[in-house]
Parts: C-alpha cells; sequence; structure tokens
C-alpha cells in the first residue's frame, strides 16, 4: 500500500464509538445518565451489577465494538448490567466535589436501582478511578453493596512504579486547579508523557505498517477516538482526588473523609473481587494488590491478567478471560 | 546484504512515502501534527536505516560498531527538539507574551499594585523558561543513554546476520531504548522537581495574568470569573439545602429481598 492508499482509507474510515450494545436511559441527574443494558442472553437471575466507570475518559471503552466490549462479555454471561455516564463537566460543575460524585450522584444510581428493583444491596463494579469511588461508596452505604469488584483500581498511590504520582508530588494542585476545571486535554498530555516514544510515535508507525485492512484502521481510530475524548475534570472533585489520594495517599493512611465521615475500608467486610493488570503503566499492579491489607473483607479474591491498563478492557484474551471471571465469582456470592 | 530484506523494507518505506508529488502536496500541507509528519519520520529512518545497514553488513566489528553509533546518534537528534506532551499541555499558554520588563526596582507610586503584578509574572515568566531548560537538557540525557543501549544492542545483533524481521524491528528496539532510558529519568527526582516547577510557576503566571483580566474587567463593568465563581457557590448551597430538604420527605423506600425472586419455571 502507498501513503497515498494509506491516506485514502484513513479518510474513508467510518467511526463511530458511542458504545455498540443497546441500552435505555433509566434514570438522569444533572449530566449524568444512568443506563440499563438490554439482555442478549438468558439472565442469570442474580443481583443487578452497577458499573462505575472513571471521571477520566468515556464509559464507552468498556462497549468499543461487538468483539471488544467488557458489557457485552458480562451480558453474555446473563448479567444484569447498569453503567453510569458521568458526562461532560463544565465551568457550572467547577465546584462538585468527591461528595457529590460519591453521596449524590453515586447514591442516587444506586438508588434508583434498588427502588426499581425492590432490592437491599447490588453488585457494584469500580473501574480504575470509579474503583475509589465505588470503595468509598461501599465504606459509606455498606448495606447498599452485595458484592464489590475493583478493575485496574488504585488504592496504595505511593508504590514505586506509579510515575504519575510521583509527578504530582510537588505540583501545587490548588494553584493548578485555582477554582477552575481541569482540562481534559491537559490531562491527556499527561498520560502520554508517561510512555511518550509508543504513545506519541510508536504506534502510528505500526499503524502506518500495518495492513490497510479497513476493520483495522477503524478499530485503531475507534480507540483513539476514546483516548482523546477526555471530559474536563470537575476542578474541586479534580483537586480532592489527586491531593488526597496521589499526594497524600489517604486510602493507606486510613484518613479519607467524603461528606464529613470517615472512610474506614477495614470497616469492609463484603465479598470483593480486585482485577489486576500486570503490564498496567497507568495503576501498577502493586497500587492495586494493597487492598487486600487494607481491607477487613474474609472473602477477597485478586485476579492479575497479563494485560496492560486499557488491554484489561479491549484486548482479546481480556474479552475471553474478564467477564467468564467476573461471573464466576458472582455466581455463588 | 540479504536483498529479500532490502525488498520487504522497501516495501515497508512505501507505505510511508507518498506516491507521488501531488500526495507530497497534500500531506505537506498538514504541518507538524498531521500524517505527513509521521510520513516525513518515517521516510528519514529508513534513509537511516538503509545507510546503517550499508555500514554494518559485512563490515569489520569496528566499522559495524561505528555504523550503530552514527545510526543511534541520528536518532538521538531526530527526537533532540521533541517536545514532551507536557509542554503543551499543562501549562498551556504559560509564559508566552510575558509582561515587559519592569526591572528589579521597588514597585512605587500609585501604579504600585499593578507594577507588583507585573513583576511577579515576569519572574513567573522566568521560572517557566528555566523549568523548560532543566526538562530539555534532562530529555537529552535520556536520549543520549538511548542512543548509546541502542548501538550496543545493534552490533552483536547485526554482526551475527540479519534477519528479514530484523529490519523492521530497529525502529521497535530504538523505541524500547528510549523508553528504557526516559523512564529512569522521569522517575527521578531532578525530573519531578522540575516538572512541579513548571507546572508551579505556569499557575502563578495564569493566576496573575486572570487578575489583571479581572481589573481591567471591572473598569468595563464586565462580569469576572470571580463574581461567576461566587454565584456558582451560592447556587450549588441552595440546591443542597433543597436536596437535603427533599430527601428529609421523601419515605425511604422499603428495600423487600436482597436477591430477585426467581422466576416460576413455564408450565
Amino acid at each position: 500500500m502507498t501513503g497515498a492508499s494509506f491516506h485514502a482509507a484513513l479518510a474513508a474510515a467510518s467511526v463511530g464509538a458511542a458504545g455498540c450494545s443497546q441500552k435505555d436511559a433509566v434514570w438522569e441527574s444533572g449530566k449524568l445518565r444512568l443506563y440499563r443494558y438490554r439482555p442478549i442472553a438468558r439472565p442469570t437471575g442474580g443481583v443487578p451489577l452497577l458499573i462505575v466507570y472513571a471521571l477520566v475518559n468515556r464509559p464507552y471503552m468498556l462497549d468499543l465494538q461487538q468483539d471488544r466490549s467488557l458489557i457485552r462479555g458480562l451480558l453474555a454471561q446473563g448479567v444484569d448490567v447498569y453503567l453510569i455516564d458521568w458526562g461532560y463537566p463544565d465551568g457550572a460543575d467547577r465546584l462538585t466535589t468527591l461528595a457529590d460524585y460519591i453521596d449524590d450522584y453515586l447514591a442516587g444510581c444506586v438508588n434508583q436501582i434498588l427502588k426499581a428493583r425492590r432490592l437491599s444491596a447490588l453488585n457494584l463494579l469500580g473501574v480504575c478511578q470509579g474503583g475509589v469511588l465505588s470503595l468509598c461508596f461501599s465504606a459509606l452505604h455498606p448495606r447498599s453493596v452485595r458484592n464489590l469488584i475493583t478493575m485496574v483500581t488504585p488504592v496504595d498511590f505511593h508504590t514505586p512504579a506509579d510515575l504519575l504520582s510521583k509527578w504530582v508530588s510537588k505540583i501545587d494542585i490548588a494553584a493548578w486547579v485555582n477554582n477552575g476545571n481541569v482540562s481534559g486535554d491537559a490531562l491527556n498530555q499527561l498520560f502520554l508523557s508517561l510512555m511518550p516514544f509508543r504513545l506519541t510515535q510508536q504506534k502510528y508507525m505500526h499503524l502506518l505498517a500495518a495492513s490497510p485492512d479497513r476493520a483495522h484502521i477503524e478499530n485503531f481510530l475507534r480507540v483513539e477516538q476514546w483516548i482523546f475524548d477526555s471530559p474536563d475534570q470537575a476542578g474541586a472533585a479534580f483537586r480532592e482526588f489527586v491531593t488526597w489520594f496521589y499526594q497524600e495517599n489517604r486510602l493507606v493512611q486510613n484518613c479519607v473523609v467524603i461528606g464529613g465521615r470517615k472512610i474506614d475500608l477495614r470497616a469492609l467486610r463484603l465479598p470483593m473481587l480486585n482485577l489486576i493488570g500486570k503490564r498496567d503503566h497507568l495503576v501498577p499492579p502493586d497500587a492495586s494488590l494493597a487492598l487486600q491489607r487494607l481491607v477487613g473483607s474474609a472473602d477477597y479474591t485478586a485476579l492479575e491478567f497479563d494485560l496492560g491498563h486499557i488491554g484489561m478492557y479491549i484486548s482479546a484474551r481480556a474479552q475471553r478471560e474478564v467477564p467468564a471471571a467476573i461471573a464466576k465469582w458472582l455466581a455463588p456470592r | 546484504m540479504d536483498h529479500d530484506l532490502w525488498r520487504q523494507w522497501q516495501e515497508l518505506a512505501s507505505l510511508w512515502a507518498p506516491a507521488n508529488p501531488d500526495s507530497q502536496a497534500r500531506f505537506g500541507h498538514e504541518g507538524a501534527f498531521g500524517l505527513g509528519s509521521f510520513m516525513d519520520a518515517a521516510e528519514r529512518f529508513t534513509a537511516a536505516a538503509r545507510s546503517f545497514l550499508d555500514g554494518a553488513a559485512n563490515a569489520s566489528a569496528p566499522a559495524a560498531g561505528e555504523a550503530a553509533r552514527a545510526f543511534s546518534d541520528f536518532l538521538r537528534e531526530q527526537f533532540a527538539d521533541f517536545r514532551l506532551p507536557w509542554s503543551s499541555g499543562i501549562g498551556a499558554g504559560a509564559g508566552h507574551g510575558a509582561p515587559p520588563s519592569m526591572g528589579d526596582s521597588p514597585a512605587f507610586g500609585a501604579t504600585r499594585e499593578h507594577q507588583q503584578r507585573w513583576q511577579r509574572m515576569a519572574e513567573a515568566s522566568r521560572r517557566i523558561d528555566d523549568a523548560q531548560r532543566r526538562l530539555q537538557r534532562l530529555w537529552s540525557d535520556a536520549l543520549r543513554e538511548a542512543a548509546a543501549t541502542f548501538a550496543a544492542r545493534l552490533v552483536p545483533q547485526h554482526s551475527s546476520g540479519v534477519s528479514a524481521e530484523a529490519l523492521r524491528k530497529l525502529y521497535d528496539t530504538w523505541i524500547d531504548c528510549a523508553e528504557e532510558a526516559y523512564a529512569r529519568v522521569a522517575h527521578g527526582e531532578a525530573f519531578c522537581n522540575a516538572l512541579a516547577e513548571y507546572v508551579n510557576a505556569s499557575s502563578q503566571w495564569r493566576r496573575e495574568l486572570q487578575a489583571s483580566i479581572e481589573h481591567l474587567a471591572k473598569l468595563l463593568d464586565l462580569p469576572t470569573r470571580s463574581e461567576i465563581n461566587t454565584l456558582t457557590q451560592r447556587l450549588k448551597s441552595v440546591e443542597e439545602l433543597l436536596r437535603a430538604a427533599q430527601n428529609k420527605r421523601k419515605p425511604q423506600v422499603a428495600a423487600s429481598r436482597t436477591r430477585p425472586a426467581r422466576r416460576k419455571a413455564k408450565q
């Protein structure tokens, strides 16, 4: 293939990355939408699973395309899946705090599901930063959560391999935020700087050198679109998250306070499944593995996959292994 | 030299090279960030790799080593002026258009406050430049280390014969060396300190600029960010009070079960 034909193939590629599975909005609050996915297999009849994605980046990464969808994998296992879409914060959301996200938005979603399904507790799956939010919520509302699953979730933010943590350790976060929102683009640049040669050069060269297959190009562009579809971060919540967790490592220090109430992970007794990417450059495995020594649960399982951060969502191996592992773990619980 | 290897490499390179001058022109106008920049980089790499393999093939060990060093030096040069993503993201815009220097003389008189603000901006701008220089030096150190490692890895690989895959892997080997060297630098205290200084100085520069703009906005009776923030805070407080009142009125949902009822089997 010549450069010109590659250019043509690139121009011809059509990409729509808003998720591939059918879902219905069942509740909304401000910019937040709560979705329930339509089943594609015989439901197991188990407790519904609410997926809490990170505030950084968009949740459709979990349902990118038919053959790369954690959500589709869970639906195929008969799991009843709900998902929170936090939306795109704007200037009016700059004062939104972690307490608002956890005790208002997330709690609102949980209450809505429990009310609609007439249940007292559901299952939570927190992804990356969403895992931290889920841990805090579970600690505040232990009776509302039956089982907690954390996926590529940082808990100990001061492990030796955590480059982000080292970088932000001496940054004046309050001055950076300055009562405004934090640009999603700026955060993207920060993430790219973690591995600049691979993330800004090599992957594009690989694409140029690879097969001109249209599906391959579209897959690449779909992931690319997701990577750079980065919502701005509500300033207050961002300041709290970076200061409390990255700089002060408060989960490990056992001194997180949300809305005036202490988060005591040791009081968490519910069954917990911790999913870890062994090659995760954003959330080093040790940062996630620390969870076991911090919680009081006697029913704790950690599963490590030989995958990177994004690979945990979209790699072929993840499609085969992760949803099945979650369904298998949930089944007897 | 393995001619099949050259043919494969040329095919690979043809992916990166525009087929005709028209397409070159089309890519060219995309500037430093479009497809064209990657095409250009690939072409340069192709030429340098060709030169390296010519020099290394059937050469004595010292000559092969020299070719490897020349190739690694070329790669180091290619990335020497590369602007790390953080420099365009975190402190975007900061330091550019620095205010005219007011010298180090003490601020005095009716414009004292303004003069002090401009002096603080100038100082922040100076700190940004200094931090950028420190980061660029560290970047250069990483590239030097990467080039040395790359050269060391190349020599034994090519003196023992080149496989068809080897040429294509040259680029990946360079990337591996570069990332490893960069990681060592990026984890270091000097890099963290310089990055923090860059961000903190950028924050100060922006804060002073905002203050200047707010001052002008007030003179023109235009709304300022501070005023909007105050209103947002008041609105948020009202919303919280309203929500608390609503929650008090609402009866708590009486959940009846911890699991959904099992469906009865169809008769």
